[in-house]
Order: structure tokens, then sequence, then C-alpha cells
């Protein structure tokens, strides 16, 4: 996997630090370095937010110890203020950032291009065109950072770190590498005051001057078949498309193409040579016009007269592929984009295949707590409340039947913007946040709340991990990154310090659930500030627990004679494991998939949900 | 030449990946190159889900439409769903297994093959979830049936790889018991395959 690729190239450059904030598609790099980090003689940490990790990683490399801090596109929007101060500071040993783009948005709430990161902070983009290029491209990111002193961004894609390819190793990690740090006490450098700050950009500035006009070899920019009156310039995975499709088309040998493995600052020299041989370039990237803009401004200052194409040919919205691509290079040409591959219509179907979207797995413990806080708010009597929402698989809830998301913006933003609105709005507000995301962002806007008299009841999902990107551990958990127990940060003593009415429930115990939320919204209705932590460990983890330590879990039926079709287990929890079939006025549940929370059997009005196959005896403890 | 192309379909955890992971270990011991794109986070929680695999030399990981040379379909609606990834010369295995999301009205699985057949490609089907828990007893195993059954109904991938590079990709991927279930759930999908061809 690209991720894996990433991680391995890194141990190859010698790196013996590592830190990250989880996120799709990069968590893969630091749980491959967590796998070995013991072996390899490293240190890795799941850090709690992508600042912090990005500040930890960056002292590392202030100290002569080179390091690695990797995150998703928009943790770097979190890490932004450290990011743009390292590249005035620089660095004493090889740092890089990945930054693992979601052009598509496969799992984000957007598709920001971060080269533009790179063009705003002065920091160096290296960015690769496969897994295979990933590995090799890594090790070149490390040799730019050592020899500038300089933090380097790698850009990868969804499309570079969630692909396999075979990748066949090039040399061993290094047995003696630098792992213990020397500060030095450098006050010019390291604290950016504003006189020092002026000095300091003097040399980030000559860096980036350098970097544009030495860098222009391989591995960051490569010519293939120069001299052509057509060129096409490509970065990134773009290059890969870019290279097939010219297979595909038979077009291979009428084109040079000149392969961008450093799209930020563009080193010119080998790109002006082209920009002078060539009639007519198209420039094919992914998402903005990084590129493109640069090329142009090249030929611009330059003074060579010459078409220059990109965006008006290549989509500028979504992932690329073989097949856009190819479309892309014939509407350069001018010719109808007429394509080899001749797809099936869609099926005519009545009624048609209804969408698919993610959904909340059987067993999860956030249809609970979703129940039974609609339950509670009702008992409450609290009318039409807002809820806020925040990023994690409980964002899920903001589509039926539970409509307990109604924002997800990005990390933490349920409380801050819960605090805004029910200083604007009559409604009760109510944030619901996961663990991680709340020890990643959510306590200063909790803070907030209490310090400025907001007025907005948070609830916190506490499945124990960090979920939604694969049960990575957190201050909650009891471990740490490699396998090591760690002191557990109760929320709720966080939330009872701060000065909300803090209660803890177990969701699994609906009724009693109920009664406690239902207390705490009252409380809440009176004016008080209330917090709720809602404790159940992910299911996905229990069904693994279970499986490991060989505990059977009970699985429930519905009884036919008892169920009166009401339809109330369907429509009020959807969940997977309960399925209507076709034509039948009865819902069933699938064996196969039901993991024995027993939500349903307690939601039943006709108790007609119960105990199939009984458990093992201790099936709890599968759930603790 | 050419890459081969194989689109696998289905519902997050069904084991989509696993079978991606087996194909491309079965790869590099055949000496194939390959790609294979996989989608990770959120939608891998019950949502619908594809794996792209791509054999031969190249780099680009993404199937065209109407380039899928094999579908794998776990499950019927997601078959259904991908079917503009297949041209007529495509041939798809099939799950016989519709498992339709929560809270909605979905076609029948009589209607959802007929309209496959008649556009004129090459399915065949079994019932892997069945079969799955008659050779380990789940339906943990309906994957590497379904790509025993795939190895024996398509003559594409026959030229490619020999069934041993399958069987011992398992033993790249599974761990103790499972290497043998796996192995084992293949076999009964490619016996079950034979008979169709």
């Amino acid at each position: 996997m690209g991720n894996e690729a990433i991680a391995r190239g890194a141990l190859e450059a010698g790196i013996c630090f590592a830190a990250a904030y989880p996120g799709t598609p990069s968590t893969e790099i630091m749980e491959a370095l967590a796998a070995v980090a013991k072996d390899a003689g490293i240190y890795v940490e799941w850090s709690t937010n992508e600042k912090v990790a990005f500040e930890a990683a960056y002292a590392a490399a202030m100290s002569y110890v080179k390091s690695l801090t990797t995150m998703k596109h928009v943790g770097v929007n979190v890490a932004a203020d450290i990011l743009m101060s390292s590249a005035y500071a620089g660095v004493n040993a090889g740092f890089v950032v990945v930054s693992a783009d979601d052009p598509g948005q496969h799992s984000s709430q957007n598709e920001q291009d971060n080269r533009w990161y790179g063009m705003h902070a002065h920091i160096p983009v290296v960015e690769p065109a496969s897994p295979r290029d990933a590995y090799r491209l890594i090790k070149a990111a490390y040799m730019l950072s050592e020899k500038y002193k300089h933090p380097v961004l790698f850009r990868s894609t969804t499309r570079i770190s969630h692909t396999r390819q075979p990748v066949t190793f090039e040399e061993d990690i290094p047995v003696e590498k630098k792992c213990k740090g020397k500060f030095d006490r450098d006050i010019e450098r390291w604290v950016l005051v504003p006189a020092h700050g002026r000095k300091q950009k003097k040399r980030m500035m000559e860096v980036w001057r350098r970097v544009a006009e030495e860098e222009g070899v391989e591995p960051f920019i490569k010519i293939i078949n120069p001299g052509m009156k057509k060129a096409i310039i490509a970065g990134g995975i773009a290059y890969s498309h870019v290279m097939e499709a010219l297979e595909v088309l038979g077009k291979k040998d009428e084109y040079t193409v000149v392969k961008v493995s450093l799209p930020v600052p563009l080193p010119y020299k080998p790109i002006l040579k082209v920009l002078k041989e060539s009639q007519e370039i198209l420039v094919v990237e992914e998402l903005d016009p990084v590129l493109e803009m640069q090329v142009k401004k090249l030929a611009y200052e330059n003074g060579v007269e010459l078409k220059i194409h990109g965006k008006d040919y290549v989509p500028i919205n979504g992932e690329l592929d073989l097949d856009s691509v190819a479309r892309s290079i014939l509407s350069f040409e001018g010719r109808e984009p007429v394509m080899p591959w001749k797809p099936l219509e869609p099926l005519h179907l009545e009624p048609p295949v209804p969408a698919r979207p993610p959904v909340m797995c059987a067993g999860c413990p956030h249809r609970n707590t979703y129940y039974i806080i609609k339950t509670a708010a009702n008992k409450a009597g609290l009318k039409d409340p807002i809820f806020t929402g925040d990023i994690g698989c409980y964002t899920l809830g903001y589509e039926p039947p539970f409509y307990t998301q109604m924002t997800s913006l990005e990390m933490g933003g349920s409380i801050g913007v819960a605090h805004g609105l029910s200083k604007v709005v009559d409604e009760p507000v109510i944030a619901v946040i996961g663990d991680s995301t709340f020890y990643h962002a959510g306590l200063p806007p909790s803070v907030n709340i209490i310090y400025n008299k907001g007025h907005a009841v948070i609830l916190v999902l506490d499945n124990q991990y960090t979920a939604m990107t694969g049960h990575q551990p957190h201050p909650g958990t009891g471990l740490t990154a490699m396998g090591e127990p760690a002191v557990r940060v109760p929320i709720e003593k966080l939330l009872e310090t701060m000065g909300y009415n803090t209660y803890v429930i177990n969701p699994m115990n609906v009724k009693e659930s109920i009664n406690i939320v239902a207390e705490a919204l009252k409380k809440y209705k009176e004016g008080e500030q209330v917090a709720i932590v809602s404790r159940m460990k992910c299911a996905l983890q229990a069904v693994r627990k279970a499986r490991k330590e060989g505990i059977k879990l009970p699985v429930y039926h519905i009884v036919e004679d008892k169920c009166t079709g009401c339809m109330v287990c369907v429509k009020l929890l959807a969940c997977p494991a309960i399925v209507v079939p076709k034509g039948a006025k009865k819902p069933k549940i699938l064996p196969e998939l039901c993991v024995g929370c027993g939500l349903c059997a307690q939601v039943c009005p006709f108790k007609a949900i119960e105990v199939f196959k009984e458990g093992s005896p201790n099936w709890l403890e599968a759930w603790k | 030449m050419a890459r081969y192309n194989i689109l696998v379909t289905g519902v997050g955890g069904q084991g989509l990946l696993t079978l991606g992971r087996v194909v491309g270990n079965a790869a590099i011991l055949a000496g194939i190159d390959a790609t294979i794109a996989e989608t990770h986070g959120l939608s891998q929680r019950g949502g619908s889900l594809i794996v792209q695999i791509r054999l031969g030399d190249g780099e680009s990981p993404l199937i065209p439409r109407g380039a899928a040379d094999l579908i794998i379909g776990m499950e019927v609606l997601e078959t259904a769903r991908r079917i503009v990834y297949a041209n007529k010369n495509t041939r798809i295995a099939m799950n016989k297994f519709l498992w339709p999301p929560p809270l909605t009205d979905y076609p029948d699985l009589d209607q959802v093959i007929s309209r496959i057949k008649e556009t004129g490609v090459k399915l065949y089907m079994i019932d892997a979830n069945k079969l799955s828990e008659e050779v380990v007893g789940s339906v943990i195993s309906a994957n590497m049936v379904m790509l025993g059954f795939a190895y024996a109904v398509d003559d594409g991938l026959k030229k490619l790889f020999e069934k041993e590079h399958f069987l011992k990709a398992m033993e790249r991927v599974f761990r103790g018991k499972a290497v043998e279930l796996n192995k084992k759930a293949f076999e009964k999908g490619y016996e079950e395959g034979l008979k169709q061809v």
C-alpha cells in the first residue's frame, strides 16, 4: 500500500521519531511505523491532534533527529500555525510533513489542494505518481530537507496512499540512527519575535530561490521523449494517467512528457527549455492549477510565446483517472473524445438500485446513544433541540432516522458552533462529539462555553478509540501507539473541572440511561451547564475481542407470533442486521450480522425480540 | 499490452480489501505487475465499496467505465450499481446474495438477474455465503469462495495465474487456522465454478 511504501522509505531515510493524528487517507503510514517501531528502534506516537504531532516531530528535527509527521489534508489546517513558523526557523535534521489529500472526497469534508500550503508557507512540495514512486520520493524529500535545512511537504493523495503495488526495497533500514538530540540555544532562530522573524524570512526566501534554481533534476523533474512540438506537463498521479492514456491512444511518440515531482516551487530551468522547444503545452494536474499558473508565469516572464492549456481541458473538480485524462488529451487536440472502452448502459430497474451510504454498524453504541438522547429529550420536555455535530463515525447521525447531526464542519466544531448558536437562537442546543475529537479540539470550546456563559449540552460519545480511522488508541484508551500501557485521561473529570454537571452513562443500559439523561436535560433547562459522557466500546472492537478470546455473543431473533409488524425497530434504529424481506410484513434479524447488543429488544413495544442463541456466560466482558 | 481489469464490488465488511490483497500477492508470485485501488475510512462502514485491480504494466490505478474484463460481485445490488464498468464481453461472477440497505425500497433478485442477462454479458452465480457457511461455519470466507469461483469461470484469470498462486498468496495474507479454511473456501468456489463452464 502507498502508505506502507511511504513508511518504509522514511525508515530507510533514517527517521527516529514520528508523530501523527490519524486521518484518512494518511493513517496507515503511522500504523505501519508503529507496528515495527520497537524492532526498528524508533519512537512513534499518536498525538492528540495534528498541531501537537507537528510540534513534537518538529522539535526532534530542531534537535538533529530526523523526523516525520503525517496527516490528512485538513489536518494541515490544524497544524498551519506551526507549519508557517517552521519554514522561518528551519530544521537541523531531515523533517518531512506528509499531507495525504483526498481528491474526490472519499472520506473528507473538502478536497483542498495542499500544494498551496507549500506556496503559502515557502515549503517545497514533493509529490509522487504511484506507491512505488512514493517509496523513492520520500527518501528524496529527506535529502532535500537535509540539504536546505528546511521542512518539506510530501503530498500524497487517496489513490497513492490507498493503492497497493509491488515495491522492491532498494536498501536496508539503517541500524545506526541518530535518536538522541541536542538542543542549540539559538535564540535568534527559535524565538520568532518580529526582529528575529525578519532575519529568518531572508534565509527562507533564499532557500526558496535556490530550490527553484537548482532542483530541476531527477527525480524531481524528468523529461520523457524530449523535443516534440506538443508537450504535456503532469504532476503527481496525473503523470501515471497521462502515460497510460498516451499508450492507449497510440500517441506516445507524439508528445514530450514532463513528470513533475516537485511542483512547488517549480524548478524552472528544464521547464523553460521544454516551453522553448514546444508549440503547444497541456498541463495535467489534479484539482487546482498550481503547476499551470507557474508554467504560464514562466512563459510570460521569459517572453516565450506558445499556447499553454490546462484547466480549460482538464477537470478541476474531483479526482482524475485514465478516462478523464484521455478525454482531456483528445479535447486538447481538437478531437471528439471517443474512448476505446464501451460501457454498458445503467440497468433499468424498478425501483432503481437504492443508494447505500455508509451506516452505523450493527451493535454500534452511537445508535444506542442517539436513541437515548432523543427519547430523553422528549421526556425532559426539551423542544426541537439543535444537534451540532462533528467528525467521526457518529457523523452518520445526520441520516434518518436519527437527525442528531445538523452541522459537521471540522474537528471540534460541534462545541464551538453550539456556543455561538446558544447566544443567538431560542432552541436548546446539544453538541455531539466523539471521544478522540474531544481530545483533539473539544477542550478549548468547552472552556469557552463556561467562560462566556454560553448554554449548550455537551454530549461526548466515548467508544474508547479513534474508531473511524481504524481504532487507533487515544488518551482515553489506556494504550500508546507502540502498545504500551498509558494513563487514561477521563473526559468526565476534564468537564467537571471546567464547571459542567457531568453525567456518565452506559448506553447498553437503555432505560437507566434515558432516566439519567432526562434528569441531566432537566437541569440544563433550568439553566445549569451540563455535559454527558456516553461510554461503550466500539462494536467492531467488541466483536474482535469476542473472536480472539472465544467469547460467544448472543444473537437475537424476532418472534413471528409476537411481532405485530409495527416496524418500530426498523424505523427507529436503522440497524443493518434488521431487514424487511421483499414483500414481507414483518422484519427479521440476519443472525450473521447480529452482535447481540440487545437495543432492538429493549425498544420493541411488544417484547417480540428475544435471544435466540445464548452468548457465553461472560459475553459482556467483550464489551468492556 | 492492455492491462487486465478486475472490479470487485460489494458492501463494506464483506472482505473486498482482503480479496484484493490475495490477488495482489498472487500477482507478485506470478511475476505480474499490479495496482489495487482500495477505499477506506467512512466508506467501510456498511457502505457501497469497490476495489479496482489492474494487472500488467502501468501505474494508473482506476478502471475506466466499460473497461472491466471481470467483475466480482459480492452482493447483487452493488453488482447492478457498477454495471457501467462492464462492456458486452465482460464476465461477471456474482454472489447470489441481496443485502438491502436499511429503510429502502429495492428491486428483487430475479429482476436484477434478468436485466443483467439481457445486456449480453456472461453472468455466473453462486451462493457464496451459503458455501462459506458450509465450509468454514460462517459467511466470513465468502470472499475466497467468490475468488475461487471467478478463477474457474474466467479465462482471463486462468491465462494469468496458476491456481497455486492464489493458494500460496493466502499463506501470505492469512494467519493460523484461517489459511486452511480460506483455501478450502477457495477450492469450494473453484469446484462450483467448474460445474458452470
